[in-house]
């Protein structure tokens, strides 16, 4: 796989603010799919980025989930994954670094896996900023440049009603 | 190293990467040192269900795929046909999105193994996605007329007003203020050719008086048959815009000036 993006690209992509639009928690409302569920919304961020958030949950394992932010690389059908936010249902294995841990998990693209011709974001660091599915998605908004809309925002306990959409 | 060291090494690096841990009751997760391209390891748990053991990935694998992959792409074509061949030769049963195996007989390691063969096969269907840089080869089309044919004299997308009010025979360019105007297609793909062709005839059909050109994005890559078939229909073809932009321009001032009858 080429390489695509400089760490300074990488982050200065993820610091770029993203302003949800005022329906944001509809059109990420989980959709049940054969042994998943999965929501999608495509926007924009401030300097006109094209971005993706895609979400996925396991239908049998709650805590096999991922929170995936990527970069629809304009011009392209490739979406770049800048993090990934997963859950504990598996282990993970850093190539480069050789080492490995079965735990919840923060993927993030860097320049020097797409170097090694590997995925973007095959490096991965264990976490304990969240436990579930819910607390995943808040710290990926919190930590990636997302801004709310203005009122009315729905509060988390509807918030987390619609994430519950499809159990 | 003696051979014997060799065969107790990978006894010893193999075995001692595949280990379980429970989790709950009459459920562990399996660990094995197999993984997808990004390092995560298959996802894999050993359960009891209805008093037998079987080995499942709760739905990881197709979720996985579907981080690259439009989940309704797995199940047609030849990703269809890939996963379809895995689960049939190893026996995996396809629970609603969920896979899972049945140990029989106490045949724990021969069941892992089939597991884990059929997972990694079915993973292969990601490499059958391509990375697609799109084509600007439809803007770089209307650029080039914008630029060499005047405002007034063309309309991009046009169609019979009368005889085809919802636009079904449309026209790329039609370059106007001529007894006889000229239809200008830009053909990036068989698709695109097949449809010029029908239209080209349907207007013959109707009896209208034109001329016509077509710029191919790359006529190399057009079907013979589709080439042909069109070939018989339309007057003028340029095989690239690119290596063909002077002689393309000139076409145009010339049927700016002139009417080409």
């Amino acid at each position: 796989m080429p390489v695509l993006l400089s760490d300074d690209e990488i982050q200065r992509l993820i610091n770029e603010p993203k302003p949800l639009p005022p329906n944001y928690h509809l059109r990420l409302r989980l959709k049940p799919k054969r042994g998943h569920k999965e929501a999608e919304l495509d926007f924009e961020g401030v300097y006109r980025s094209p971005f993706r958030l895609i979400l996925r949950q396991s239908m049998r394992n709650p805590l096999d989930f991922s929170v995936i932010l990527a970069y629809c690389v304009p011009q392209t059908n490739i979406i770049f994954r800048l993090r990934r936010y997963n859950g504990k249902s598996h282990e993970h294995t850093n190539k480069l670094e050789g080492d490995k841990f079965y735990d919840f998990h923060i993927h993030q693209a860097t320049r020097r896996y797409q170097d090694a011709g590997l995925r973007e974001d095959a490096y991965a660091e264990p976490t304990d900023r969240y436990a579930d599915f819910h607390d995943a998605l808040e710290c990926m908004l919190a930590n990636c440049g997302f801004e709310f809309p203005p009122n009315p925002q729905p509060s988390l306990t509807f918030f987390s009603e619609v994430f519950n959409h499809g159990n | 190293m003696a051979i014997e060291m060799i065969e107790q090494d990978f006894r010893r690096k193999v075995c001692a990467q595949i280990r379980l841990e429970p989790e709950g009751v009459g459920r562990y997760r399996v660990f094995t040192p197999f993984r997808f391209d990004d390092g995560d390891h298959l996802a894999i748990a050993l359960k009891r269900e209805a008093g037998q053991w079987i080995l499942s990935d709760e739905g990881h694998t197709y979720m996985h795929l579907t981080y690259d992959l439009d989940e309704k792409s797995l199940h047609r074509g030849t990703r269809q046909q890939i996963i379809a061949n895995a689960l049939s030769a190893f026996a995996v049963e396809d629970r609603e999105g969920e896979l899972m195996l049945a140990v029989r007989d106490e045949r724990y390691g021969d069941t892992l193994f089939d597991f884990i063969q059929a997972l990694l096969k079915i993973t292969d269907v990601t490499y059958l996605s391509r990375e697609r840089v799109k084509s600007t080869f439809m803007e770089d089309f209307r650029a080039f007329v914008e630029e060499h044919v005047p405002e007034t004299r063309r309309q991009f997308d046009w169609h019979h007003p009368r005889r085809d009010p919802e636009g079904k025979y449309v026209v790329d360019c039609r370059i106007n203020g001529r007894p006889r105007p000229v239809f200008v297609y830009a053909l990036p793909n068989d698709n695109k050719t097949r449809d010029a062709t029908i239209t080209l005839l349907q207007f013959e059909r109707w009896e209208i008086p034109f001329g016509s050109v077509s710029v191919f994005e790359n006529q190399e890559e057009i079907n013979r048959k589709v080439l042909a078939r069109f070939s018989d229909v339309c007057d003028k073809q340029f095989s690239s815009l690119t290596a063909n932009e002077d002689r393309i321009a000139r076409y145009l001032q010339e049927a700016l000036r002139e009417d080409l009858s």
